[in-house]
């Protein structure tokens, strides 16, 4: 089976494939990884691993003795947060993608602006008909005392605005619809 | 507002300022102040008793903020010489005697680069930051501020306050993504693994499935270390923050590692734009950087997702039959 696998807007494709023994509580696993960004005539790179299920993640030894302990979170809009010893990474399997945050591709569309969190709206920065640029400021969500800023991932025009300066939102809502 | 740099900027700033205050509120009056370029944030402990004593401590340094929220506090500062410490000090403990203040609280002011202070404001409290200033005072602040309160006279004695023995550095975990513009990220504490040894002090109000609210302040801990010196804090600091693990949500922990290793914190050379100046330049996350990190995150999530479906063909019903079970499980050779 092949898995398509995204972290920071970085697109790879891993083949898994089973080795003899491999079960439910893990066992021999052989991972293709193709990273698409890497440019053309980039090889994919082959490892074998062992596989152990963990109370917090996975465990992997790779066939060089280097031996790695994750924990795995899976996360709202199914992202998985893959904590290694001292690096947290926000993985998307299988075209889970990223929806905030510069620099990551998206898929084409409409883009949907939503609530990260609930929250209330402190101010709005564009108006319906607007074209904004990527990376630039659409709202301003105030949520845990803090106020953040949305901005939007590509550049188009704002097609809609569904909310206005002081109203509650809750996480997930629609807030703009850029296009 | 209008920034004024030079003379020639003058008259133009003036007449644009005054029309849009004009249009605004109906009012054309301006007032001018010095604008200070990338301030520093220093703030001055006190400890006020009834009979109008007040005590003023060695300084905090609190620049690495982003949007005006701190990250990261210090005492000393190495921005501070002796001289412009003790002046500091006599300032806040003249601004805090004059409101006859008794309690613990805390006068902030700005620091240009001349090293000329300006006064912000005073927070009547304790502050989150307090710890790094008992950390090289021995100074109990909670302790103190409930004996202020039954009555009892500030007994510290004045040089023990203003010198600082050795250096201490707080930074705050808050469940926050760094790479997504600090953004908060509640959830499920699934573990936390909590550094120590010497010189280390970890204040949490956090436990093991402890989940971060989505409607305060997403504060888990605050990492405290002392050290001889600034170099030696750091360096037990990166050891602390590297052992450092809260699994279920982000954190500021990547970020302070990062952070911790650049030459611009080493050297202490910083101001309050510090970090929105390199969010705003910074291409690539905090976190996961190397090449490694990314390929074993992704060996681990393809690993995962190997798994799951590999249980979930293998949990099809016996009622399904043989056949479309070990289909189900062949097609995932």
């Amino acid at each position: 089976v092949t898995f398509e696998i995204e972290i920071g807007g970085r697109l790879r494709m891993v083949s898994v494939e089973a080795l003899p023994g491999a079960g439910r509580a893990g066992g021999r696993l052989r991972l293709m990884i193709h990273d698409r960004d890497a440019g053309r005539g980039a090889m994919p790179s082959v490892h074998e691993v062992d596989v152990t299920c963990t109370d917090l993640g996975l465990s992997l030894l790779y066939g060089d003795g280097r031996s790695v302990d994750a924990a795995l979170t899976e996360q709202r809009g199914g992202e998985y947060l893959v904590q290694l010893a001292t690096a947290d990474l926000t993985v998307s399997v299988d075209g889970r993608r990223f929806r905030r945050g510069a620099g990551h591709t998206t898929a084409s569309g409409p883009q949907r602006v939503t609530a990260p969190m609930p929250g209330r709206i402190v101010r709005v920065l564009v108006a319906p008909g607007d074209d904004v640029a990527a990376g630039q400021g659409l709202v301003v969500i105030e949520a845990m005392k803090m106020e953040n800023q949305l901005t939007a991932l590509t550049a188009g025009i704002v097609r809609e605005l569904r909310v206005a300066d002081g109203a509650p939102v809750e996480s997930g809502q629609v807030l703009v619809v850029i296009d | 507002m209008r920034v004024v740099a030079g003379r020639a900027d003058l008259g133009s700033a003036v007449r644009l300022a005054r029309s849009e205050a004009q249009t605004a509120f109906g009012d054309g009056a301006i007032y001018f102040e010095r604008q200070i370029v990338s301030p520093r944030h220093v703030e001055v402990q006190v400890l006020g008793d009834r009979d109008g004593r007040v005590l003023p401590f060695v300084e905090r340094e609190c620049s690495i903020q982003r949007r005006h929220q701190k990250l990261v506090e210090e005492s000393p500062s190495v921005a501070i010489a002796d001289e412009t410490r003790a002046a500091l000090a006599e300032a806040a403990a003249r601004i805090a005697r004059a409101a006859e203040y008794t309690n613990a609280g805390t006068l902030e002011f700005l620091l240009d680069a001349s090293g000329r202070s300006y006064f912000l404001e005073m927070n009547a409290r304790l502050q989150v930051e307090h710890p790094v200033t008992e950390a090289v005072t021995g100074v109990d602040l909670v302790q103190w501020q409930l004996r202020l309160a039954l009555g009892e006279r500030v007994s510290v004695p004045s040089a023990q306050a203003l010198t600082p023995r050795g250096h201490a550095i707080e930074c705050r975990v808050y469940a926050e993504d760094p790479d997504r513009g600090f953004l908060p990220s509640p959830g499920l504490v699934r573990h936390l693994a909590v550094p120590d040894g010497p010189g280390v002090r970890d204040d949490r109000g956090v436990t093991a499935g402890f989940t971060v609210p989505v409607y305060y302040d997403p504060l888990i801990s605050k990492l405290i270390v002392w050290g001889e010196t600034r170099r030696q804090a750091i360096a037990r600091l990166t050891r602390a923050l590297d052992e450092y693990r809260v699994v279920g949500v982000n954190t500021t922990l990547p970020f302070f590692r990062w952070l911790v290793r650049t030459p611009e914190f080493e050297s202490g050379r910083f101001s309050t734009t510090f970090l929105d100046d390199t969010l705003a330049d910074r291409p690539r996350g905090f976190s996961g950087v190397t090449d490694r990190d990314q390929q074993d995150a992704v060996a681990v999530a393809a690993c995962a997702a190997w798994l799951r479906a590999h249980r979930a063909a293998a949990d099809v019903p016996a009622s399904a039959g043989a056949w479309r079970r070990t289909a189900r499980v062949e097609s995932l050779r």
